[in-house]
């Protein structure tokens, strides 16, 4: 039978999501020595991971080709599209905050302000929300950079500890939005698969429950 | 300079050969269906104004749309949808018509979609409305042919809800409008954090541990019992009883595997008035089928009329059709100039005797033997300069 394919993020996600899998007693071993494989088995289940980039798990969802994904909402938040998030993951936490050169208000003055972030989107309906018009600057890397070098007069990014930014002279000057992993499902999945899904999905609900903070 | 002149634009495409094939015999299949039902077919420009999508209850944002104007100013779109373009129908030419009428469409709707997500702009439907009949029968009708309408294709599911019951829960919590819109979004998208997020305030009101508790509502007949026993008001109540009849009623006709019952299915809500389902297919990561009863559509257009319909997206159906009808490769019929009309009488004989031919466009009979191989043709018939027909043996 079709195997039930489980698409998890790469990189800052992936310990914490295997360890998780680990921890409801799935054998993970072929993930962690995954070589250069791309679908990886869990064995004595019907189950096999997919490692992807954040973007792609969310695509990967959406499209059904992965009936389950684990991704950060700044992706969700970002990339949008139609699933089900069915779980807060309670991991990779973080925020989404406007961040501005220490000191500076940033709401000052009447001219148009320019923004730098990775985050187009989230920047973008921020300021919708708040009916102001901005200017915003796609950057691909440090977007600490941006304001510093005199490109912006923020930016909108990740913020974790918030070091980064003040060792830039940067300081928060809005959060928009929490951040942690969430448990996505494909609505077709969902429905059609619905008698080996949902037990897993409960399991998992289980398990959060029991390990709340 | 010509730089766009070779590709199509993204999300639309080329239909070739087998693929045409398959979508003639979804759309063949769905369309004599509804046509042994009663169901009529009707056209409507592919061109539509503005004004009948701009403030419709089904919600299609401007952004969606493709827009052009006429030539006196004025903007008009791609119909991003068939269902409303009918309802106009229904409200104008169709309104002294006596009700019930029944009516099926198949034609493309256009939808600007996000770039780069690999999602057709260009989408082919084949639906139906029942417009004018309110009763438990037309419902009853509806999901019936839906269902019907998948199994002619494939292995499919069907989840049935019904707003009121929603609508219900939402009505009795104390909220503006623009929360309960967050609410309802989330619970469409079964987002249990978010969702005990927003309902915090509320505390231990019945009503929102009810929609905390609705994205879990899904399933078979067990459903009913907790969706009762968490809810105890008579619209709801009412709702309940209405969507559990036409469950069972659908159960008894042999479905009872391919139907399953979500509640928490709210998707426009605003526009659905009644029963909401879906449809899936195997193998196809989104729903292929989606309808439900939309009574306040039409009074839009000026004349109120229940109405109740859905529409099928073919192209993930066409994509599984497996078994296209082969067909057998043409015989080539080659002739000298002065015997055109010869082979024309003769390809007409063939077609008359059920065999499909074509005209060879070369200009000796050796070239036209080269056609045919080229082709994977295995039969030639040679139209001589005397007027007689001979088959002729591939080298």
């Amino acid at each position: 039978m079709k195997p039930i394919r489980i698409a998890l993020t790469k990189g800052r996600l992936e310990e914490h999501s295997i360890e998780l899998f680990e921890r409801l007693g799935y054998d993970c071993r072929a993930v962690r020595e995954k070589g250069r494989r791309l679908i990886l088995p869990i064995a004595g289940t019907n189950l096999e991971v997919v490692l992807a980039k954040a973007a792609d798990v969310v695509t990967y969802v959406e499209n059904g080709v992965c009936d389950l994904g684990v991704v950060g909402k700044d992706t969700i938040m970002e990339h949008g599209g139609t699933f089900y998030e069915v779980a807060d993951l309670g991991f990779g936490k973080c925020r989404f905050a406007l961040a501005a050169p220490k000191g500076k208000d940033f709401y000052a003055g009447y001219q148009t302000k320019r923004i730098a972030s990775k985050y187009v989107r989230v920047a973008h309906s921020f300021f919708e929300k708040k009916n102001m018009d901005v200017d915003i600057v796609k950057i691909e890397g440090s977007v600490e950079l941006a304001p510093i070098l005199g490109l912006s007069d923020g930016i909108v990014d990740i913020v974790e500890t918030g070091t980064t930014l003040r060792e830039n002279g940067l300081e928060v000057v809005e959060t928009l939005a929490q951040v942690s992993a969430r448990l996505i499902v494909n609505i077709a999945s969902l429905k059609l698969r619905k008698a080996e899904i949902e037990p897993l999905l409960t399991q998992i609900e289980g398990y959060l429950k029991e390990n709340q903070p | 300079m010509k730089r766009y002149d070779k590709i199509t634009p993204e999300g639309t495409r080329d239909l070739l050969f087998e693929e045409c094939a398959a979508q003639d015999q979804v759309v063949a299949a769905l369309s004599g269906l509804f046509s042994r039902r009663g169901y009529r077919k009707v056209v409507t420009p592919t061109l539509e104004f503005y004004d009948v999508f701009a403030e419709s209850s089904a919600h299609f944002p401007q952004e969606n749309m493709y827009k052009l104007c006429d030539h006196a100013g004025r903007l008009m779109v791609l119909r991003p949808d068939c269902t409303i373009p009918i309802a106009r129908l229904a409200a104008t030419r169709l309104k002294d018509s006596p009700l019930p009428i029944r009516l099926y469409y198949a034609e493309n709707v256009y939808r600007v979609e996000h770039h780069l997500r690999g999602r057709a702009s260009e989408i082919f439907q084949c639906g139906v409305e029942l417009i004018g009949a309110s009763g438990i029968l037309s419902d009853l009708e509806i999901t019936q042919l839906a269902a019907e309408s998948l199994e002619q294709i494939g292995g499919y599911r069907m989840e049935l809800c019904h707003i009121g019951y929603f609508k219900a829960l939402i009505d009795s919590l104390e909220a503006d409008d623009g929360l309960k819109e967050t609410i309802r979004q989330e619970i469409e998208e079964k987002n249990y954090a978010a969702l005990r997020d927003v309902l915090e305030p509320f505390g231990d009101a019945p009503a929102a541990k009810a929609l905390l508790y609705l994205p879990r509502l899904f399933g078979g007949e067990e459903v009913f019992d907790e969706a009762y026993a968490l809810f105890d008001h008579p619209a709801a109540r009412q709702s309940l009883d209405y969507l559990r009849e036409i469950y069972q009623e659908l159960r008894t006709l042999g479905l009872e595997r391919q139907v399953l019952i979500d509640l928490s299915l709210v998707n426009e809500a605003d526009y659905y008035t009644g029963i909401i389902f879906r449809g899936y297919f195997d193998g196809v990561g989104e729903p292929v089928l989606s309808g439900g009863r939309y009574d306040n559509l039409i009074a839009e257009f000026g004349e109120a009329r229940p109405a109740t319909g859905f529409g099928i997206n073919v192209e993930p159906l066409a994509r599984r059709m497996e078994h296209i009808r082969h067909t057998q490769p043409p015989i080539l019929v080659f002739c000298p100039r002065e015997q055109f009309a010869q082979a024309v009488r003769h390809i007409r004989r063939l077609g008359q005797q059920g065999a499909a031919a074509e005209l060879s466009t070369a200009d000796t009979q050796q070239e036209a033997l080269c056609q045919a191989k080229e082709q994977g043709i295995q039969r030639v018939h040679v139209i001589t300069p005397e007027g007689e027909i001979k088959e002729v043996e591939l080298p």
